[in-house]
């Protein structure tokens, strides 16, 4: 009877634990599995490829790191100064209207799948500007897709500045770049700082897009130029993901992927890091 | 003066992403299409670069449809393609595209192990086309396990299933309702062949291993094999030509490349692949 | 100095002209393509594009599927996650669950690709008996595992967000546990937790090549259609499959652009859904 009464009681709390068990386990096992699968190949010679052959193994990995990180760079060298112009301009120079149809046009541009951009680049950039498959396309897509993140988050550190700071500023007589470069930045740099980290481990785990617009299977180690397609981890995964019969390059696809969380994850946790030492900072 | 600061490290940014821009003279090649020929072609770039640093050849995949599109539309200067061109296509080629073939090969009909071993070893062409229209569904009917058939189809622009296609059903482009997957790459299909136990598919001839086994087509009441000495005397009836295309007025780097395809130690890649030398 | 106001407004007006180009280019590369074949074809059911038959109803029903399985696993996982870390267990565990779910939020989607094809097929193909394990409940399920970092973060920070005298007024009132949660919690968290879910919707809706990976692309309807252990398409993976394989300027490449821009047309709308909620609460 007891056990029954206890049952009732807790049966609510017992069925929210049971159905919320997979979110409390997944990303330990789902870590656990790509490292344990990955970390054992990635060694020198798979990462130079000096003495193998096979397929898509003999470049190595190098040249897909640098694809990854040339495209990533490239995209938030591009989105930055537009993301910081916008959220200036929302806070310096737009009326409450035009404040809500920026926000909106953000939602909107945030709401359109990464694979419709990869299509628009496609069309636009490769064949009517003639970019072709190139470095430069990928860039400029990528840069699309991380634009929303960055002045949204370039917004978030911006209000986060306290009315009182600006107004007081303003009575000094300081011009709209003093405000920006005296009050305004040295407040709001750490925030800013975490939005772009994150725009980078975005841009490294977008495939999907660069898939068709700005990377090959094989034969770049260093791009020659812009205007050249790169070779990336993540379309290096993709390749050898589809290479079944031969379990030694499906094991270095694990070692691709670990690589790549690595970075991703590099990027994204030092971001968390930032803002909850941002955070902190506030309060105290 | 902190946006001095902001600017010039604008600037530095927009710097290091232009000085990728190269300094050199440095020339790079685009090769396209087909993925049964896209292995010989890669390893034989990284061959080719070793000799020439200045050269640099990047390929991709696709599909042999798109390496003929790519020379059409001026996108690539090296196309690989594992079928003929059609006549439409060879009609926008016609008067400036060389068509080298560097290799030939031969589609095979694949099964998994388990179906191999299970005593479907042999079938005549006419039986496959009955399981890729979907009138036999079960191996048993065949004389195998009692398992149901997963029939393997590829997209339609590879060129393996143009000829696959072709010499089966009759038309490159014909329906195949029996299917019951579509896989893209060799690779993809390899694998879910490898895994699978009652799997058939199409695979080029470079692909077979011990969990894909090649079965043999029946003929005339004689069973061939899809092995380099029957495809070599033209018995085997699923085979193909392994092309490379390249314009007539293509740089002396293409050419150099395509004659290196055609050397001995190209001609040796085309064998360590799998597939059958051109002499 | 002058310079500043005239290029901010500049870079504004350069984000508003994306907003147009994207629709406008897609609209302008499909044309060819509702030109051929016209609005009909959204309810076609065959799919060969060598036969000039572009038929998109297999891969909206199979993208359909893929969301509906996503979202009826993760929404429960998610919200049960968020009230079980933010009600129940201590604060240190919250964060721990929170650091995890940033992790799994951070991994890439050719990444969850990765295990779909080679941990999850194996697995759905053993346990259900299936041919290859390619199926849309395989898609379904990667994309649960893909979205519920989002909904369950979503759904922390709105039942972080009511505010304490509104519990401590509830449990005042003799609530219990709960009553406190589903006539209080709930219902104060809701709005937030919805746009998480709508969020996830869209995501899910783009997310290409974990689900082009495991759903076997094989554009025929499902059979009967509520079959969803049969190899199937949807729209993201028939554009990953082909549009390297389509010629430009081919009717094949403008009605993969067509798949694109419904795509984006859902995408907006779902969002656009989102906003005037949000806006109206």
């Amino acid at each position: 009877m007891m056990f029954w009464k206890v049952l009732k009681q807790y049966r609510v709390k017992g069925l929210l634990i049971l159905i919320s068990l997979p979110a409390l386990v997944l990303p330990t096992i789902c870590l656990v599995y790509i490292l344990w699968q990955g970390l054992p190949v990635l060694n020198w010679q798979t990462l130079s490829g000096e003495g193998v052959t096979g397929f898509g193994l003999e470049h190595g990995m190098f040249g897909q790191i640098w694809g990854s990180l040339l495209l990533m760079l490239g995209a938030n060298v591009l989105a930055a100064p537009v993301a910081l112009g916008l959220a200036l301009f929302f806070n310096l120079y737009a009326n409450h209207n035009t404040q809500r149809t920026i926000f909106t046009l953000l939602h909107l541009l945030q709401s359109i799948p990464p694979i419709v951009y990869g299509l628009f680049g496609l069309f636009v950039f490769v064949h009517l500007l003639h970019l072709g498959i190139s470095l430069l396309a990928g860039m400029i897509i990528l840069a699309m897709i991380i634009l929303p993140l960055l002045v949204l988050n370039a917004l978030h550190a911006l209000k986060a500045i306290s009315v009182e700071q600006t107004e007081s500023a303003r009575s000094l007589g300081l011009n709209d770049m003093q405000l920006i470069c005296r009050v305004w930045a040295p407040l709001a740099w750490p925030t800013m700082l975490t939005g772009q980290l994150l725009g980078m481990a975005r841009a490294l785990s977008e495939t999907a897009p660069i898939l068709f617009t700005a990377t090959v299977f094989s034969g770049v180690l260093w791009p020659s130029s812009i205007f050249e397609p790169v070779t990336t981890l993540q379309t290096h995964i993709f390749y050898l993901a589809q290479e079944g019969g031969n379990a030694h390059v499906v094991s270095i696809a694990w070692g691709a992927a670990t690589l790549l969380i690595t970075l991703v994850l590099l990027f994204s946790l030092t971001a968390l890091l930032l803002r909850r030492i941002d955070q902190h900072h506030r309060i105290s | 003066m902190k946006h001095k600061n902001i600017l010039s490290i604008i600037a530095c940014a927009i710097a290091a992403v232009i000085s990728i821009t190269p300094i050199y003279a440095h020339e790079t090649l685009h090769a396209m299409g087909s993925t049964t020929v896209m292995p010989v072609v890669s390893e034989a770039a990284t061959a080719f670069y070793k000799a020439h640093p200045d050269i640099s050849i990047t390929v991709s995949g696709g599909g042999s449809g798109v390496g003929i599109a790519a020379m059409i539309q001026h996108t690539a200067q090296i196309g690989m393609a594992s079928r003929n061109t059609s006549p439409e296509e060879q009609a926008k080629l016609n008067e400036w595209v060389d068509n080298i073939v560097i290799a030939r090969d031969a589609v095979a009909v694949v099964v998994s192990k388990e179906v191999y071993l299970g005593g479907v070893t042999h079938l005549s062409l006419a039986q496959i086309a009955r399981i890729y229209r979907g009138q036999i569904t079960n191996w048993k009917q065949l004389g195998g396990p009692d398992a149901q058939i997963l029939a393997i189809d590829k997209e339609a622009s590879r060129g393996t299933r143009h000829v696959f296609a072709e010499a089966v059903l009759g038309n490159a482009h014909a329906r195949a309702p029996g299917a019951s997957l579509i896989s893209g790459s060799n690779n993809e299909e390899q694998a879910i062949v490898a895994r699978s136990h009652q799997a058939i598919g199409m695979l080029s001839n470079a692909w077979l291993n011990d969990r894909v086994r090649g079965i043999a087509i029946d003929m005339d009441g004689v069973a061939i094999s899809p092995t380099l000495e029957q495809i070599r005397n033209g018995h085997y009836p699923i085979s193909r030509g392994l092309h490379i295309l390249i314009a007539k007025d293509a740089s002396p780097a293409a050419r150099a490349f395509v004659q290196f395809l055609l050397s001995e130690k190209g001609q040796g890649i085309v064998k360590k692949v799998g597939y059958l030398p051109i002499h | 100095m002058i310079l500043l106001k005239p290029g901010l407004y500049l870079i504004t007006s350069f984000i508003a002209l994306l907003v147009l180009a994207v629709p406008f280019f897609l609209v302008q590369a499909s044309a060819p393509f509702w030109a051929s074949a016209g609005i009909k074809v959204l309810t076609g059911t065959e799919w060969f594009p060598y036969e000039m038959l572009f038929g998109m109803l297999p891969a909206i029903i199979g993208s359909t599927w893929a969301i509906l399985i996503a979202l009826f696993i993760a929404i429960p996982c998610g919200v049960a996650t968020a009230i079980v870390t933010t009600e129940l267990v201590s604060s240190s565990l919250a964060s721990a669950t929170r650091m995890g779910m940033e992790v799994l939020a951070a991994i890439p989607s050719i990444v969850y690709g990765l295990i779909g094809l080679w941990l999850l097929l194996p697995l759905l193909q053993s346990s259900f008996d299936l041919l290859s394990g390619h199926s849309l409940l395989a898609a379904g399920l990667i994309l649960a595992l893909m979205i519920l970092p989002l909904i369950t973060l979503m759904s922390m920070d709105a039942l972080r967000l009511v505010s304490n005298t509104q519990r401590e007024a509830g449990m005042s009132l003799g609530l219990s546990w709960e009553a406190l949660l589903f006539r209080v919690l709930l219902p104060q968290a809701w709005p937030a937790i919805r746009g998480g879910i709508l969020l996830a919707m869209g995501r899910a809706l783009g997310e290409t090549m974990a689900v082009m990976l495991v759903v076997g692309s094989l554009d025929r309807m499902p059979e009967p259609i509520m079959n969803i252990l049969q190899p199937a398409q949807t729209l993201t993976s028939r554009i990953g499959r082909e549009i390297g394989e389509a010629a430009f300027g081919s009717i094949h490449f403008s009605a993969l652009m067509a798949c694109g821009l419904l795509l984006a047309l859902i995408g907006l709308s779902i969002s656009l859904f989102a906003h005037t909620r949000v806006v109206k609460a």
